[in-house]
């Protein structure tokens, strides 16, 4: 079993949005490895207990590889020294990063349900008094920062989900310029903001940044459900999150059903 | 629960000194009721925190873990979900999984 030093250079590393493989030696001739683990990391870095000979460390490195590649757990088998030695390469994703721009009334409903729905929450604001752990207790980060800042350095990856939700538009659209400036790409960037001052945004932002195709900005933010309250926006706006992340609709799953159900459910009827 | 929490409750328990084993299913074919990396630990007293599906299957790996508990050395146990498929109590998943199961201390 691991120790206590290796567990937490495990959930840094998740932490710190690293996807991160945990081997385990499950079969060998050498009894007294069975149960030895090495954390693996895409870079081919490699931590374990020094108990696990070079050799046979850089075989498990190297057979690791493709199964990180694939983001898969699995086993392996190869042979070391003439006989086979059998791994458990166990893949821990990087957690998806949601970031709440924005320590306002919908910033903590999001923050919340986004810890929730297993997101890794950093909330920032340049405000002390709105960006503490007090008002964020379940955040996983609280930063107290300027927007411009702090967006300007941000590790940004198909894994990252932005929300602009701060308490001036003029917040909101300076940090989706800074956003914009950046050669990475978010997965998602939400702005918060009615549909009239949005089109005058939009209009500005297009001169300055004309070859960008906007498909990973959504704004107004959120699916129409009518939410008026903070926590009804929360919902609609992780709601378009889940939606974006998984790849889904976001219609009504009894939708298909009903277009059944007046032909007698008689999906052969479909033309 | 996520992937990682077992893996800190048995980093607690093997500090605390006390006895108990860690099962982890670590490959599956077929159906089977949970997944690669699910993971169980197993007190002495039969006491078990998580679960690696249930049933037949993870009774036998609690008789194994109360071995390995003793033995303090790690097991490998391949658990066959097809055999109960004609009995009641469970074991209608139809897969068969390995289970490493090791010591935590």
């Amino acid at each position: 079993m691991m120790s206590q030093t290796m567990y937490k250079k495990l959930s840094q590393s998740l932490q710190l949005r690293q996807e991160t493989v945990l081997v385990t030696i499950t079969e060998c001739l050498e009894h007294r490895l069975i149960g030895k683990k090495i954390l693996l990391w895409p870079s081919k870095s490699a931590f374990d207990e020094g108990e696990i000979p070079l050799s046979l460390m850089e075989s498990i490195n190297l057979y690791s590889q493709p199964l990180l590649k694939k983001k898969r757990s699995g086993v392996f088998q190869f042979s070391w020294k003439g006989n086979q030695v059998e791994c458990f390469a166990e893949y821990f994703p990087a957690p998806v990063h949601l970031i709440v721009a924005g320590a306002g009334h919908v910033g903590e409903p999001v923050a919340s349900i986004g810890k929730m729905l297993g997101f890794y929450v950093t909330v920032i604001d340049d405000r002390p008094d709105y960006a503490n752990l007090e008002r964020f207790p379940i955040a996983d980060e609280v930063i107290c920062e300027s927007f411009m800042h702090y967006f300007r350095d941000v590790p940004l990856t198909d894994h990252t989900y932005i929300l602009l939700l701060t308490r001036g538009h003029k917040y909101d659209v300076l940090s989706l310029q800074e956003l914009l400036r950046r050669k990475e790409k978010a997965a998602y960037i939400g702005m918060i903001g009615s549909r009239r001052r949005i089109s005058g945004v939009f209009e500005q932002v297009k001169q300055e940044f004309p070859d960008e195709t906007f498909d990973h900005i959504y704004t107004p933010v959120g699916l129409d459900i009518g939410a008026e309250t903070p926590s009804e926006i929360a919902v609609s706006i992780m709601a378009e999150i889940l939606k974006i992340k998984n790849g889904a609709s976001g219609n009504s799953l009894s939708s298909k059903i009903r277009r059944y159900a007046k032909m007698g459910f008689h999906e052969g009827a479909v033309k | 629960m996520k992937q990682i929490d077992l893996i800190k409750r048995a980093t607690e328990i093997k500090k605390g000194g006390e006895k108990a084993a860690l099962a982890t299913i670590i490959k599956t074919r077929g159906s089977t009721p949970r997944k690669t990396g699910s993971r169980m630990i197993i007190f002495p007293c039969g006491k078990i925190e998580g679960t690696i599906g249930g049933g037949c299957g993870e009774a036998e790996v609690i008789e194994t873990a109360f071995k390995v508990i003793q033995t303090n050395k790690p097991e490998k146990q391949t658990v066959d979900l097809t055999r109960g498929l004609f009995y009641e109590d469970g074991g209608i998943c139809g897969g068969i999984m390995d289970v490493f199961i090791e010591p935590l201390s």
